[in-house]
């Protein structure tokens, strides 16, 4: 599923040190991941470079096993549309749109994203309705204008926008960081419903350990920084 | 299609700015097509004002001034013509028909024009067009008067109405009760000339007016009853006995008579007269305005620049606002191409509305201003469709404006995602 092998990362060419120098990093279909680090220690730039944002200095990643730091921009753009649904730390929505409209935003750039999604419902606002609901955002916030929801209710139309589709990996940044612990471990548990459901990849971001146990393995990101 | 929706969306979002370029273009374009089309109708008002007459003859001034007399009622020459010379002019070989003029009166601000049944038969304008009466006939008797139509309906007079015209240039007269009135006989169709502006009355009326002016501060009451006996006496004789003419118009059998005839009237000997070609005056005065015309379109044409600069700068500092909304699109899946096309989109929908929201105004502007270039400038502004010439210039703001959303549309086209996503807030 995911496959790195002595990867580096630098945000600027003339870094001295790598921000990221991972020698081996290996995931399998349909595992749910727990990636931990203090803040800083480069969760999100590890995530860029998974979802093909950024591409590494040296080294290869290989999502679903296509070479994404070989792959031309635009082949990448289509890639991680079509296949990775992300959960940005900030959500990443678009204010003027409504929860709905963001929602199917994740498939409408993508005819595979499109073709799936079409078949849980006969059309996409359907769908994007059902997984909100299943998300535990209700009916009536689902037409409002995203600025005016709370940053959980935010969270949970990011993470819907993550699901439409069903792509095979899901990735998450720090999504519970908003919440209190009640509902950090409820939106957990709606995470891991519909990543089972739809048989997807998880992978986790977060720097509170205590949501360790919840996962099927945990990396820390210090340690694996320092295998090298 | 989902960027048309998007594009929508965003500008909704942004409506506050949005409005201010919209309604900078609005404004530009309102001004551009007022300024077009109030400089077309001018030129044409200017040069349908008279056609068809080949000559104009009047006492030696510039050509100009003579022009501007006999033709658009602006300012007097001094002096006129005499009779005599009017004679024997017209009586030269070549000379197809001839009309006479005399003004110098007014009514209410209207100018007065006395004249012979000639010039409702000979006088052309526009595309060498008739007069032609829209009630009544031309006046048979001396103390008939022809209206044009803008002071029938100005003034509110009908067929049969009295109106008393008196002596000189001023507004009103004092001595109503011993003015003949003249009665309403014809009233013509607009022309979109002076014409409309113009009471005519026989010839031979001028002159009554005249005596009777100069007679009046005596002992009126006695000269009523003469005015009376002589008005009978010339009641079919509409020319009378005039003196003087302030000017004439002149039509000829073929071309080559008006140069020769005019050369005789500069060379005349027995008085200083002056032969003018109206179209060839026209045209120079016209050229005496070209400054103006040029003025104008210079400045409708910076006007229109500015508001497309403006719009350039509007749409750059929001784009440099909207690189994370562009970078969400992009992680999304949204190709760079999709990017480039809605910022396009978007400076084109803005441009599109502007025009729309320009035209509507410009048809506002040009309702509200007629009446007024009417009365004021004598500038007849048609409120017609728009015309080719106003829809390329629309046009033209529609591509402009569309090339200048191409610079912010390029810009986001080479956005990174990368860059974008790291913008926090
Ligand atoms: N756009 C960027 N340009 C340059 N350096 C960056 C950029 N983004 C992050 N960094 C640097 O990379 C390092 C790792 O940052 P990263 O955002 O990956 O940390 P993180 O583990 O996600 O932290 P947090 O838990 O606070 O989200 C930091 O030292 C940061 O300064
Ligand atoms: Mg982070």
């Amino acid at each position: 599923m995911i496959s790195l092998k002595n990867v580096t990362f630098k945000w600027h060419k003339n870094d001295k040190k790598p921000t990221l120098r991972i020698a081996e990093l290996a995931v399998e279909k349909g595992e749910r991941i727990f990636l931990y680090g203090p803040s800083g220690s480069g969760k999100s730039t590890l995530l860029a470079l998974l979802t093909g944002i950024n591409t590494a200095t040296s080294g290869d990643v290989y999502i679903l096993n296509q070479c994404l730091n070989t792959q031309s921009n635009t082949k990448r753009d289509a890639f991680r549309a079509d296949h990775i649904g992300t959960i940005f730390q900030n959500f990443n929505l678009l204010p003027y749109l409504t929860p709905i409209e963001n929602v199917i935003l994740g498939c409408q750039f993508s005819k595979v994203r499109q073709s799936q999604a079409l078949k849980h419902a006969t059309t996409l606002h359907k769908e994007a309705e059902r997984l909100l609901n299943a998300l535990g955002l209700i009916e009536q916030y689902h037409h409002k204008n995203v600025a005016q929801l709370s940053i959980g209710q935010q969270q949970r139309v990011a993470a819907a926008r993550a699901f439409i589709g069903n792509p095979e990996l899901i990735i998450a940044d720090e999504p519970t960081s908003a919440l209190d612990a009640n509902n950090r471990e409820s939106f957990i548990t709606l995470l891991f419903e519909q990543a089972l459901h739809l048989n997807s990849t998880l992978i986790f971001v977060s720097h509170d350990e205590s949501l360790k146990p919840l996962f099927d393995r945990s990396i820390d990101l210090t340690h694996l920084q320092e295998q090298i | 299609m989902i960027l048309a929706k998007l594009a929508y969306k965003s500008l909704l979002n942004r409506r506050a700015s949005v409005f201010l370029t919209l309604f900078t273009i609005a404004i530009s374009v309102m001004l551009l097509l007022s300024i077009e089309r109030v400089r077309v109708d001018a030129k044409s008002s200017f040069s349908n004002t008279i056609s068809g007459t080949d000559l104009i003859v009047g006492a030696r001034t510039g050509d100009i001034q003579l022009l501007l007399a006999s033709v658009f009622r602006i300012g007097h020459t001094n002096n006129g013509v005499s009779w005599q010379s009017y004679e024997y002019i017209t009586n030269q070989r070549g000379v197809k028909w001839s009309i006479p003029i005399s003004l110098g009166d007014s009514h209410k601000g209207q100018a007065v024009l006395g004249t012979t049944l000639d010039y409702f038969e000979h006088y052309r304008f526009a595309k060498k067009q008739n007069l032609s009466f829209n009630q009544g006939h031309p006046f048979l008797n001396i103390n008939e008067v022809v209206l044009g139509s803008s002071v029938a309906n100005k003034l509110g007079y009908k067929l049969g109405d009295h109106i008393v015209i008196s002596h000189g240039m001023g507004n009103t007269s004092f001595h109503h009760h011993d003015d003949n009135p003249f009665k309403v006989v014809g009233i013509l169709n607009p022309t979109g000339t002076p014409v409309d502006k113009t009471l005519h009355i026989p010839l031979a009326a001028i002159d009554l007016i005249h005596a009777r002016a100069s007679t009046k501060n005596d002992e009126h009451d006695e000269h009523d009853e003469h005015d009376e006996h002589d008005e009978h006496d010339e009641h079919d004789d509409l020319i009378g006995h005039p003196k003087q003419i302030t000017a004439f118009l002149m039509g000829f059998k073929s071309p080559l008579y008006t140069l020769q005839i005019r050369r005789n009237i500069n060379q005349y000997k027995q008085e200083a007269l002056l032969g003018i070609m109206p179209t060839v005056t026209l045209k120079e005065l016209w050229q005496m305005l070209a400054i103006v015309e040029k003025t104008l379109q210079l400045f409708s044409a910076i006007v229109v620049l500015v508001s497309l600069l403006g719009m350039l700068t509007t749409l750059l500092a929001n784009l440099s606002q909207r690189r994370r909304e562009l970078a969400i699109l992009r992680s999304v899946g949204a190709r760079p191409w999709q990017l480039f096309t809605l910022i396009s989109i978007e400076s084109l929908l803005t441009t599109l509305l502007g025009c729309l929201v320009g035209c509507a105004l410009f048809y506002l502007v040009m309702y509200l201003g007629a009446g007024y270039l009417q009365s004021h400038a004598g500038i007849s502004v048609n409120i017609a469709m728009l015309s080719y010439y106003e829809l390329t210039l629309i046009g033209v703001i529609m591509v402009a404006g569309f090339i200048i959303g191409l610079v912010p549309a390029t810009r986001a086209y080479f956005y990174s995602l990368s860059d974008g996503m790291s913008i926090k807030t």
